[in-house]
């Protein structure tokens, strides 16, 4: 048994894994890893399942005394992670011996940092998930919001050999790649122009339930107001002045507001790993799905 | 019924975009029709759409519309089991009807009115959403069409009974909002220690008791106390 004993939480530090579906109709977020490329990316790197448990560690890390010997592996954001003071590398299994001391310093690239650890963790999982409950998180996942002085235990398994990714680069300049959503074709076209043409500016205002967009789009005027509907983590809103906002993992599961576009789910990793003050644009694609299904079939 | 590809792994089936119940028990159906089937990983019933997740590694959007097309509303709503009613034990006494005043202004009803009106008939579960386990209930009559809030409050208590329109809901936990709050519910909403947490699905019928603060108090700690039990 290794303990991971948390000395600092960090700015956000939560226990996810590839979130709870089916429980939408009652209006109970998916959630998980934002990054779940990175996510699957970690825990394989330790020879976990791909739904296992691990931590998502944003911007400014935690401070991690392990109680016993592991293995571990961090993949996604370089979040200058040190392991007793020197640098310690992203996308490969790192052996750690009883009293290692994990801490992390200035945000380098990207925003979210994924830490598994080899191993069964004894944490209480929620309807099916691990992943950190965003109402009454207290009662149902009690230990998946990273705590002061908090303790996890993990049973770990015999070591597997160390293996390297050797490139998983994540790439925050291309545009995010985006297919149309269900109110699409009320927008005007000038409307939709002016947005594609636009650099967008990801606010402080933004979190696991949604990025807000700081450029709001002009021209945007006598849309009718839409009926609350299904929304879905990528599905990009825009509000009444005009400014867009990007549901992301823990989005409410209806809203209000025409829905634009849809990030391709896979885009939403590369989303996942951008952070306040970044920009983004974005990128339409029209045969990313089937094709028929962009009509009406009936 | 129109069906939208939404997002890369749901459709969006639209029905009349209005707020009505024959609409949303169609909804209603179908969504009871398409739990059942296991190419559907989730659905999110709402007014008068629905949205069907499915797992786009094993089924094609083509597939999912047909099985869709191929339900027979008319078939299903007769094998329909009426619901059974969900009694709702709500206290409006004063020191909870925060916006009593507001209520009383915009319909120039009494508040024994508001309470009669709020309590002598069935409600509909129309849909959940916004926060897990607020539940959508209506057709408000029409006396009671209240505007929300011009200012949302920042926190709105868990268990506050609040009107929007001709909708009527509570909060399960607290949460901003600009509901007009008429009372407190003593019963939990939202409770992660259940195994369904949410006390209300889609498709329930519900209907309010006007109780004492008395009342009020020995509900909630019939509650609370069941919530320490659990844990």
């Amino acid at each position: 048994m290794t303990k991971l004993h948390f000395i600092k939480t960090g700015l956000l530090t939560t226990i996810q894994d590839l979130g709870r579906v089916g429980h939408q109709h009652v209006g109970i977020p998916v959630g998980g890893a934002m990054d779940k490329a990175s996510a699957k990316l970690a825990n394989q790197l330790v020879d976990n399942d791909a739904s296992h448990p691990l931590l998502e560690i944003t911007l400014l890390g935690p401070t991690i005394r392990f109680e016993g010997d592991c293995q571990v592996a961090m993949t996604g954001a370089d979040l200058s992670a040190q392991l007793n003071g020197q640098s310690t590398l992203l996308n490969e299994t790192v052996n750690i011996t009883d009293g290692d001391l994990l801490t992390f310093g200035r945000p380098m690239t990207g925003c979210r940092t994924y830490l598994a650890v080899r191993g069964h963790w004894t944490i209480t999982p929620w309807l099916g998930s691990y992943s950190a409950a965003t109402s009454k998180g207290e009662t149902a996942t009690p230990q998946s919001s990273i705590k002061k002085d908090q303790i996890i235990e993990i049973e770990t398994k015999t070591p597997i050999a160390k293996q390297v990714i050797k490139s998983h680069l994540i790439d925050l300049k291309k545009p995010i790649k985006v297919i149309m959503g269900p109110e699409f074709d009320e927008f005007s076209n000038f409307f939709v122009g002016s947005f594609f043409s636009t650099t967008f500016t990801i606010t402080a205002d933004s979190n696991r339930m949604g990025y807000r967009l700081k450029e709001c789009i002009e021209g945007y005027g006598n849309l009718k107001e839409v009926i609350s509907s299904g929304v879905l983590p990528g599905t990009i809103q825009i509000t009444n002045a005009g400014q867009p906002i990007v549901l992301m993992a823990d989005a409410q599961t209806t809203g209000g507001y025409p829905r634009l576009l849809n990030v391709l789910t896979p885009e939403l990793d590369r989303l996942a790993q951008m952070k306040p003050g970044d920009q983004v644009r974005f990128e339409l694609v029209t045969d990313a799905i089937d094709p028929s299904a962009h009509f009406k079939i009936q | 019924m129109k069906i939208l590809a939404f997002g890369d792994s749901a459709l969006l089936v639209n029905f009349e975009q209005k707020i009505d119940e024959a609409t949303n028990q169609k909804v209603i159906d179908l969504a009871t029709w398409l739990k059942t089937k296991s190419e559907v990983t989730y659905l999110i019933p709402a007014y008068c759409s629905l949205t069907v997740g499915f797992d786009t590694t094993k089924h094609k959007f083509e597939q999912l519309s047909q099985l869709i097309e191929a339900f027979d509303i008319s078939d299903q709503t007769k094998q329909n089991e009426i619901s059974k009613t969900i009694e709702i034990p709500v206290c409006y006494a004063d020191e909870f009807a925060l916006d009593l005043e507001d209520v009383m202004a915009q319909t120039g009803l009494s508040k024994a009115e508001i309470i009669k009106l709020h309590t002598h008939q069935v409600f509909k579960v129309y849909m959940l959403g916004f926060i897990a386990g607020f539940a959508y209930m209506g057709a408000l009559p029409d006396q009671l069409k209240v505007s929300r809030k011009q200012q949302p409050r920042k926190v709105v208590h868990e268990g506050a009974v609040g009107l929007a329109g001709v909708q009527t809901g509570i909060y399960p936990t607290d949460a901003p909002g600009g509901w007009q709050i008429i009372g407190q519910c003593p019963t939990p909403m939202f409770d992660p220690s259940r195994a369904q947490p949410s006390y209300l699905q889609p498709g329930d019928v519900v209907q309010f008791k006007s109780i004492s603060r008395q009342e009020f108090s020995a509900l909630k700690a019939v509650s609370s106390n069941r919530e320490v039990t659990h844990d």
